[in-house]
C-alpha cells in the first residue's frame, strides 16, 4: 500500500512554475531521497505535502485520502511531520519544552507529555540539553531537537529538509545512524531532501531527482548516480570522476 | 486535580522569585493596617487593578507575542454591563460580572476571528480601531448613558459586599487583591498547560507551530478570550470602584496603550513581567502625572515619559525588565 501518492502536482507562483508533473509513490517503512540543483523546486514540493502551499495542479493522497489542500496542521494530525531548511527560534522555549509541544498533539496532559518528551531525548541522547534554550544551540545539536520534536507528534511519514546542511563529516555519520534508527526502530517513512550525497548515498533506498520543477530520475542510488541526465544537472563530470566506485559510499560532492 | 496541582506549582522558579514574591505577598496583605494616605491608598488599588489588566494582556500580547493595543474596549464591557444592570435592573455586582466577562468573551470570538488573519503591525492596528469603533457606540448609545457615561445610584446601606459599596477603600483593596491572586495562580497554569506552551512555540515560529499539528489561528483566538475575560472583570470592578464611568475614561486609547505598556515594561511573557511593569508606571502616573500638573505646571510631560519608555523598550530590550535580569542571570551562570 503507498503511504503517499502524488499524482501530477504543480504549483504555480505567478508566471513561475516551480513543480510541474510530479508524481511518485512512497511505499510504508520506506526512506527515499530528493535531490536536485538548488531552485529545483524541492522545498516547495515538500511544502505542497505538508500543506503550507495549495498546489496549483494535481492531487496528493495520503494514508489512502485525499489530502490536497489541506491545512498544515491538519496534516500534522493526520501522521505528517516536518523539518524545516532553516529554523529561527526567538527562544522562548526550551529545549525540553520544545519536545513538549510535539508531544501535545497526541496528549493534553502536561505529565504525560513531560515524560515521552525526556524518553524521546534521552533516547537521541539529548537529555544533556533539555534545559537549554533553543535559540543558543550548535547547529548539529538544534537539527537534532528539531528532529526530536517533529518525532514527538508520532509521525508515520516524516519529511526532512537538509538535515545535514552546515554539519562537520563526525556529525554527518551520527545524524546518518540517526535517521537510520528512525526508519528501522521507529518505523517511520522517511522523505530526505539533500546536498550532501553521502548522507543520501548511505540511506536512501530509491531517490527522486529533481530538475527545474519535474522529475528527471527515479531509481536506487547506485543507478541513478550513473545516469547522464542526474549527471548534467546536478552532480557533475567531477563526482563520477572522483567516486568510479560510486557504488560503495558517496563521499559530500565538495 | 492535575491541573490545580499545575497551577500552584511554582518550582521551576529560582528560589530568590520565591522569596521576594513572598515578601511582596505579606507586604500586600498587610499594607491597609500600615499608615498610608489616602492617595497612597487609591495608587495600591490602580497598581493591583493594573496588573490583572496586564496578566490578561500577558496571555495573548506575552505569550502569544500579538500585540494588543485594544484591551480598553473589554474593559469598556465589563464596566458597562456592571453598571447598566445595576441601575436598570439592580443587579449586584457578582451577578454582572460573569454576565460581563461572558459578553466580552462572546465579542472577543466574534472580532478574534478576522483579526487573526492579521499579523504584527497590521493585527495591532486593527485592535485599536475595534476598540476606538466600539467607544463611538457606546457614545452615542443613549441607553447606556451615551458620551455623558453612567452614574451607580449610592446604596443605602454600606459596607454593601453585593452590589461592591464600601465607605472605606481597605474593601476595594482586599476584594482586587483577591481578583489579583486568583490572576497570578491562573496564569501561573497557563503558561505551563498545552495552550500556553502551543502559543509559546507560536511566537517562536509559526510555521513550525503549525507544522506540529498546532491550529495557530484558533489557539491564538482561545488565548484572547482568556486575556478579554481577564481585563473585562477589572472593568466590573472598575465601575463599582469609580461609581461614575464614560467612554473617555474606560475605553480610551491611552489606556490600551498604558495596558500593553505595563506588561511590556515588566516583561511580555513572563509571569512576573506585567507585576512589575505596574508596580513602576502606576505610581509614577500618579505622583509624577500630579507634581508636573499641580506644582510644575507641565501637564503632559508624563505622557513624554512614557512615549520614551516604549522606545527604550523596543530598542534595548524587547523583553522588558524582566528580559534584563533574565540576561543577567543567565551571563553569571554560564
Amino acid at each position: 500500500m503507498a503511504l503517499l501518492k502524488v499524482q501530477d502536482l504543480g504549483m504555480r507562483f505567478g508566471g513561475l512554475m516551480a513543480n510541474w508533473g510530479v508524481s511518485f509513490e512512497i511505499a510504508s517503512g520506506e526512506m527515499v531521497g530528493l535531490i536536485g540543483p538548488n531552485g529545483a523546486g524541492k522545498s516547495t514540493l515538500f511544502n505542497c505535502i505538508a500543506g503550507l502551499y495549495n498546489p496549483t495542479h494535481g492531487r496528493i493522497h495520503f494514508l489512502d485520502q485525499d489530502v490536497t489542500g489541506r491545512k498544515p496542521y491538519e496534516m500534522a494530525r493526520m501522521g505528517l511531520a516536518r523539518t524545516f531548511q532553516v529554523y529561527v527560534a526567538s527562544g522562548d522555549l526550551t529545549v525540553l519544552e520544545n519536545v513538549m509541544v510535539g508531544c501535545f498533539l497526541k496528549t493534553r496532559s502536561r505529565r504525560l507529555a513531560k515524560e515521552r518528551a525526556g524518553e524521546l531525548l534521552s533516547s537521541m541522547r539529548l537529555s544533556h540539553l533539555s534545559d537549554r534554550n533553543m535559540a543558543n544551540l550548535p547547529v548539529a545539536a538544534q537539527k537534532r531537537v528539531v528532529m526530536a520534536t517533529a518525532l514527538a507528534t508520532e509521525p508515520k511519514l516524516l519529511l526532512l529538509d537538509e538535515v545535514a546542511a552546515g554539519l562537520n563529516s563526525t556529525e554527518i555519520d551520527e545524524m546518518i545512524g540517526l535517521i537510520r534508527w528512525v526508519n528501522t526502530e521507529m518505523g517511520i517513512s522517511v522523505i530526505l531532501i539533500e546536498h550532501v550525497m553521502e548522507l543520501v548515498m548511505n540511506l536512501s533506498q530509491r531517490v527522486l531527482v529533481l530538475d527545474s520543477g519535474t522529475l528527471i530520475a527515479e531509481g536506487e542510488p547506485e543507478e541513478i548516480v550513473r545516469k547522464p541526465e542526474v549527471i548534467k544537472a546536478y552532480l557533475g563530470e567531477r563526482y563520477l570522476n572522483e567516486h568510479s566506485d560510486a557504488s560503495s559510499k558517496g563521499e559530500p560532492v565538495a | 486535580m492535575e491541573a490545580l496541582r499545575q497551577a500552584f506549582d511554582f518550582s521551576d522558579f529560582p528560589r530568590t522569585d520565591l522569596c521576594v514574591a513572598v515578601a511582596v505577598a505579606v507586604f500586600l496583605f498587610v499594607f491597609p493596617a500600615l499608615p498610608h494616605s489616602s492617595f497612597a491608598m487609591a495608587t495600591m488599588i490602580q497598581f493591583l487593578m493594573f496588573s490583572v489588566y496586564g496578566m490578561g494582556w500577558n496571555t495573548i500580547g506575552g505569550y502569544g507575542g500579538q500585540v494588543d493595543l485594544g484591551k480598553a474596549q473589554y474593559v469598556g464591557i465589563g464596566a458597562y454591563t456592571t453598571a447598566v444592570m445595576q441601575i436598570r435592573w439592580d443587579l449586584p455586582f457578582w451577578v454582572s460580572l460573569p454576565i460581563g466577562m461572558s459578553l466580552a468573551v462572546g465579542w472577543s470570538f466574534i472580532i478574534g476571528y478576522p483579526l487573526f488573519r492579521l499579523r504584527g503591525h497590521y493585527f495591532a492596528i486593527a485592535t485599536i480601531a475595534t476598540s476606538l469603533i466600539l467607544k463611538d457606540v457606546f457614545e452615542s448609545w443613549s441607553f447606556i448613558g451615551g458620551a455623558r457615561g453612567l452614574k451607580i445610584p449610592l446604596r443605602a446601606e454600606m459596607p454593601d459586599f453585593w452590589f461592591l459599596q464600601f465607605r472605606e477603600d481597605y474593601y476595594y483593596y482586599y476584594v482586587i487583591l483577591a481578583f489579583f491572586f486568583v490572576g497570578l495562580i491562573y496564569l501561573n497554569w497557563f503558561r505551563q498547560s498545552r495552550i500556553g506552551m502551543q502559543l509559546r512555540c507560536i511566537k517562536d515560529n509559526e510555521e513550525m507551530a503549525r507544522s506540529l499539528g498546532i491550529d495557530s489561528h484558533w489557539a491564538k483566538i482561545k488565548a484572547y478570550a482568556v486575556a478579554t475575560a481577564f481585563v473585562a472583570a477589572v472593568g466590573s470592578f472598575h465601575a463599582c470602584y469609580n461609581f461614575n464611568i464614560e467612554p473617555e475614561d474606560v475605553m480610551s486609547l491611552d489606556l490600551s496603550v498604558l495596558i500593553a505598556l505595563m506588561a511590556m515594561l515588566g516583561g511580555a511573557g513572563s509571569l512576573w513581567g506585567p507585576i512589575i511593569g505596574a508596580a513602576i508606571l502606576v505610581p509614577m502616573k500618579n505622583y509624577l502625572g500630579a507634581w508636573f500638573g499641580a506644582k510644575a505646571g507641565l501637564i503632559g510631560l508624563d505622557l513624554i515619559i512614557y512615549s520614551t519608555i516604549i522606545m527604550a523598550i523596543a530598542a534595548f530590550e524587547p523583553r522588558g525588565i524582566w528580559g534584563i535580569v533574565t540576561r543577567i542571570r543567565q551571563s553569571r551562570s554560564d
